[in-house]
Parts: C-alpha cells; sequence; structure tokens
C-alpha cells in the first residue's frame, strides 16, 4: 500500500499548551483514551480542556460522571479555569450523571445507557469520569471476560459512533499489566504528581499511542487558571534549523575582549564566562545585552536570584540605561519562580519569550541560580537537560551568555562546576591571582568554537562604566594557577621557551 | 451563607409565572411544585437523582425557616415533593402561592452558591425552553 492510499487520521486539537507537540501533532480522531493517575493529578482538569477544545453544538462533548466527584462540585471548581466558557453548556458541552444506572445495575445497563446517550447527541468527544467506578463495581460479580467484553463493545460503539473517548480513572502503575481496559485502550495517558523534598511536581507520560509517534519520556506539566500546561521534552523545538555555517559576530560591547574573541561572538553561539564571585561575570552580561540594545537588538536576561528592579538598577548604575529600555520592551527582564521549576518549564518561558520580542541576544545569569531554583529532582539531572537546554536556545538562533561561578582553585583552571564546558562553543574564563599580596584579575578565552582566538592572558578591572581590559599580564608564569610567578631574569616576557614571539596573536 | 438576591426572586417569579399561565388549575403553589418538578429533570441528568433530591431538600429545609408550615413537606426518594397542598393547616399562614415561591428561591439560590448565575441561567433556559426570555434582572443582579 503506498503513502497516498493509507487512511488520514486526523489529529484534533487538545486545547492544552504543549500537549499537541507530546502526542505528536494532536489526538488521534475517533480514537479511544485512558487518562490515568492517583487523585489530585489533574485528570478531570485535562479531560475538559479536551472538551472544550473540540466541542460544538453540531458534535458536543458527553461528560458521564460516574461515583466520582459530584457534578455540581465540578462545575463550581472547573468554571474558575479560564477555558471554561459556560455560554457552551448544554448545547456544546453536556453532563449526564450515570451513578444511579452504576449503583443499581448491571455493565450492560451502564453500556445501555452511554449507547442511549450517545446516538441522542452524536458526540464528537465523550469522556467517562471515573470509569474505574465503573470497572470497581463490576469486579464484584463479573469475570474478567465480561469486563473486557463490556470495554470493547464501549470502545466498539463509541468509536463508530465517530466520538474521541477518554475515560477517566485512578489507577497505580503496577495495574497497567493484563488489564483488559489498557488493552483495549489507543492511548493512555498517566499524570503523576511527585513530591521531592518541599517541592511537587507534575508530570505526563504517553505511556502508549497508536498511529502516530509521540514524544516518549516524562514531560512536566502544570495547572494554573488557565488549566493544564505541559512542557515538551523537545522544547517545542522539533526539526527547527541548524545554525547557518557563516554567521555575523555580535560584539560583546567590550572592545578589546571582542578581539581577542576573533571579532566578537559568533551569532548564535553560546558563550559560557565562569569566573569566582565578585569577578564581574554579570558585569558582562550586562555589557553584552547593553551593546545588543545600543544597536537595536532585543535583549533578555533571564534571573533567578535578583529582582529584576534591582537587577536594572544595577545595570544602570553602569549607564547601560536597562530600566528605560526595559518600558519601551525591548528588554525583558525574566525573573522565574523559584524553588519548584523544571528545566522544561524554564526554557519553554524564555523561548516563549525569544520568539515574542524577536530576541537576539539572551543572558542566563546564573546557571548556578538556575539550578537552585529548580525542584530537587531536576538539580540530579541538571547537567542532562543544560545539554538540552543550550541545544534547543541555540537553534532559536539567538546568542547566549550563560555565567557560572566557580569556587577558586589557587593550582588549576576550573571552568564549570556542571562538567558542561563541551555544550558551549565558546568560554572566557575570569580569574583572581594573587601578585604582590594583592588580588588582580585576568581574564582568558579558552575556547572559541567558531574560529581562531587570543591565547593572552589580560588584566582587566570593573570601573563605573563597566569592564576595561588591559594588556598582557607581563613579568609572571603560572598565572592560570592563580598563584603565579615572577618570570626569571633573562626571560622575555611571553617567551618562556626561547624563539617563540612575544606577543600572542590571533590564532 | 448567603440570601437569595433579589435577581434570583425575580428569576423564581418569573418561573412561577409561566408555570401558572401554563396550567392555573392549581393555582400559584401548585405552579411551584411543578416548577420544582421541571427543574428535577434536568439537573438530576446532570447531578444524579439523589444529587437532586439532596438539593431538594436542603431548599425546602431553607425555606421551612421562613414558612414554618413547610416542616410537614417530604421530598421522595427520586426528589419530587409530597404533601405540599396538604402541608398548609392554619388558614393565617403564609399562602401555597407564596411559600412554593420560597422554595423556588432557595432551590435556584443553592445552584447559584454552587455553580454561578452563568450556569443556573443555562439550566434554567433548558427546562422552559419556550419561556419568554428567562433572565435575571440586571438592574437587580447581585444585590443583597
Amino acid at each position: 500500500m503506498s503513502a497516498d492510499e493509507r487512511v488520514t487520521i486526523r489529529k484534533l486539537p487538545t486545547g492544552v499548551p504543549g500537549l499537541d507537540e507530546i502526542l505528536g501533532g494532536g489526538l488521534p480522531e475517533y480514537s479511544f483514551n485512558i487518562i490515568a493517575g492517583a487523585p489530585g493529578g489533574g485528570k478531570t482538569t485535562l479531560a475538559h480542556q479536551l472538551m472544550f477544545a473540540n466541542a460544538t453544538p453540531e458534535r458536543p462533548a458527553l461528560f458521564f460522571t460516574v461515583l466520582g466527584e459530584p457534578a455540581i462540585k465540578m462545575l463550581r471548581y472547573q468554571q474558575q479555569f479560564t477555558f471554561f466558557d459556560p455560554t457552551r453548556l448544554g448545547t456544546a458541552v453536556r453532563f449526564v450523571n450515570l451513578s444511579q444506572v452504576v449503583l443499581e445495575k448491571d455493565l450492560g445497563a451502564v453500556l445501555e445507557e452511554i449507547v442511549k446517550e450517545v446516538e441522542a447527541a452524536g458526540p464528537g468527544v465523550v469522556v467517562v469520569d471515573s470509569f474505574r467506578t465503573v470497572v470497581r463495581k463490576a469486579a464484584g460479580g463479573t469475570s474478567e471476560a465480561d469486563l473486557q467484553g463490556f470495554v470493547q463493545r464501549l470502545a466498539l460503539h463509541l468509536t463508530s459512533w465517530q466520538a474521541t473517548t477518554f475515560l477517566i480513572g485512578e489507577y497505580t502503575e503496577g495495574e497497567v499489566r493484563d488489564n483488559p481496559v489498557f488493552t483495549v485502550a489507543d492511548g493512555l495517558f498517566w499524570l503523576t504528581q511527585q513530591v521531592e523534598r518541599n517541592s511537587i511536581v507534575r508530570k505526563l507520560q504517553v505511556m502508549k499511542l497508536r498511529g502516530q509517534a509521540s514524544v516518549p519520556g516524562l514531560h512536566t506539566f502544570r495547572i494554573t487558571a488557565d488549566g493544564v500546561q505541559a512542557f515538551p521534552r523537545t522544547f517545542g523545538l522539533t526539526g527547527r534549523k541548524e545554525k547557518a555555517p557563516d554567521r555575523p559576530r555580535l560584539s560583546c560591547g567590550i572592545a578589546e575582549l571582542d578581539a581577542m574573541m576573533g571579532g566578537g561572538i559568533p551569532e548564535g553561539d553560546s558563550l559560557l564566562i565562569a569566573g569566582p564571585s565578585g569577578s564581574g561575570k554579570s558585569v558582562f552580561a550586562t555589557q553584552f545585552i547593553a551593546e545588543g540594545l545600543r544597536r537595536g537588538e532585543p535583549g533578555i536576561v533571564a534571573i533567578f536570584e535578583e529582582r529584576p528592579e534591582e537587577y536594572a538598577v544595577r545595570a544602570d548604575s553602569l549607564g547601560m540605561e536597562f530600566a528605560a529600555h526595559r518600558r519601551d520592551g525591548k528588554l525583558n527582564l525574566l525573573y522565574l519562580r523559584p524553588l519548584d521549576l523544571s528545566v522544561d518549564e524554564t526554557m519553554h518561558e524564555i523561548i516563549d519569550a525569544v520568539e515574542r520580542t524577536k530576541a537576539k541576544r539572551l543572558v542566563i545569569d546564573s546557571l548556578a541560580g538556575f539550578e537552585l531554583a529548580l525542584a530537587p529532582g531536576f538539580r540530579e539531572d541538571f547537567r542532562e537537560s543544560l545539554y538540552r537546554m543550550i541545544g534547543a536556545l541555540t537553534r532559536t538562533g539567538v546568542t547566549i551568555v550563560s555565567t557560572v561561578e566557580l569556587i577558586e582553585s589557587f593550582t588549576e583552571l576550573a571552568l564549570s562546576p556542571y562538567a558542561i564546558s563541551f555544550l558551549s562553543d565558546d568560554i572566557v574564563r575570569l580569574r583572581y591571582v594573587e601578585i604582590g599580596s594583592r588580588l588582580r584579575k585576568v581574564l582568558m578565552v579558552v575556547k572559541m568554537r567558531g574560529g581562531v582566538h587570543s591565547k593572552d592572558i589580560r588584566e582587566y578591572d570593573i570601573t563605573a562604566a563597566g569592564i576595561r581590559v588591559g594588556g598582557r599580564l607581563m613579568g609572571y608564569h603560572g598565572l592560570v594557577t592563580g598563584v603565579p610567578e615572577q618570570v626569571a631574569p633573562g626571560v622575555r616576557d611571553g617567551d618562556e621557551s626561547p624563539g617563540a614571539p612575544a606577543h600572542n596573536e590571533l590564532g | 451563607m448567603a440570601a437569595a438576591t433579589p435577581a434570583i426572586h425575580d428569576l423564581a417569579r418569573r418561573v412561577i409565572a409561566f408555570e401558572t399561565a401554563r396550567d392555573p388549575s392549581d393555582g400559584p403553589g401548585g405552579a411551584a411544585v411543578r416548577a420544582c418538578e421541571t427543574l428535577r429533570v434536568p439537573l438530576a441528568k446532570l447531578a444524579g437523582v439523589a444529587g437532586f433530591r439532596s438539593l431538594m431538600t436542603r431548599a425546602v429545609a431553607l425555606a421551612t425557616a421562613d414558612v414554618p408550615w413547610l416542616a410537614a413537606v417530604r421530598v421522595r426518594a427520586d426528589g419530587s415533593v409530597e404533601g405540599f397542598a396538604e402541608a398548609r393547616t392554619d388558614p393565617g399562614a403564609m399562602s401555597g402561592g407564596d411559600a412554593g415561591g420560597v422554595v423556588v428561591v432557595r432551590l435556584l439560590g443553592l445552584l447559584v452558591t454552587f455553580i454561578g448565575e452563568p450556569l443556573t441561567l443555562g439550566l434554567v433556559r433548558d427546562a422552559w425552553p419556550d419561556a419568554p426570555a428567562v433572565e435575571t434582572d440586571r438592574s437587580t443582579r447581585g444585590q443583597p
């Protein structure tokens, strides 16, 4: 059979931001699905969102309530969500209570009642909440074969009547195996709520979805006043363009450092600026953004520790006019709520801001603050998350500067506590050196993936106008250890091996 | 517990007036009972028979505070009202029509409390699809 001859399975929108991508484009029309998880997991809210996204007066949604949350209470709470449109109740969205039938009759009567309502209404979407109670009731005096027969007849009938169905149930993961309900289902969506120390993290998994490729793995989601919002692990960037090979360079706002980097930061690169506390990482980052703003390039700074107002005031004190640029919309200071974030959620917010503001420059200040803002469970795989995050962000085309704090060692040159140096295209290292009982600051360009760069170790200072890069710190060797020694008499500076050039050059 | 607003009183009055016009034979008291009966069908479908019975029982209990003779009224297992016509034994007590109105006000008031006015209005419209413009009076909406 050729691809043209295959039946096209239409995909319905879920109405849940991020979920269509996780499902591989949407919900397969006429599929028979289960939304499972523990109480409080967001199953009913998700079902309502799906229902309101697809119901029309011609093809309404039928919501059967069965011994779960009483319908009156459900309406009371669900109407608090913005997606809940009360004007569509009774026409596009209809509720049918099956409690009495389930309590007083057998599975056959339940099926008969559902069939009767479905044939009368011709719904496009059918929800049974909670289907688990139907099964529990049946389990008392019904064989497994009878139960399987009931589920199969229900699936058959609802599919024949062209309804996309969702059975909601409180199940535990151990119940999946050999359960006839799960065997018949085309789609199985599992919602969990994990307690990680003092944080709660909600996760969604598509355990099964016939007919299309969903994104595997656990995806975090959040329930807000707008309902469920999912954060795909792909960060919404599947299939986007890769970096162009020939890219212009972006000035970092410090001419001497631009020269050291071979003409600036290649557009779309991820640059890591690493250094100890007080070495000027944030100053560098703000200069990078300020330079972009000066050139009319929108910028974003994702901050986790300081409040945006404080951050802007500090930049303003360096003459960078962040407050004014925030007002005119060119600068977006994203303060990401600490303590229970997931990397995926954070990335969603940043990518959303990049696309919304068409930002050319992005600063993440700092990776340590970012890590602390995450729920504890996400800190464990922070490195893997950073790998996905940097990859996703650079695919948007934005140029990224991330700051990372290092505990200064006076014997070695560390680049990052996360062993993520390989993720960064470019690395600039700031460090203190002790000379003559004084701490002096030096910087060096350690890596430029896009080309040649200076190998100089240059002294710098933080002034009222930002970072000022001076010349090479001459007369010492062992600067990278932080405790250099004076060059022995008779050895030329920068020429510790006889015959080498007196000054480092690009390359 | 919030008192029924003038808007709910007005809605109840319209519903009973519509029922009275449809069948004036048993007066406003009978019309109020029929109004509750008319609401029973969509509400039982939404909340279940037991759910509707709970609401109806509560509505009658609340109304009894204003009309003591309603204490003799019973709510059957299916949520329908029993013994309304016979319950009023004191000729000086509130009339059946007014007492029925209080029950309808309390029932609609409960619905507004739980699911809000827009959804309640939707239910009322569905229950009386041929009634002329069932709306609460905007001038009295939300007033205590």
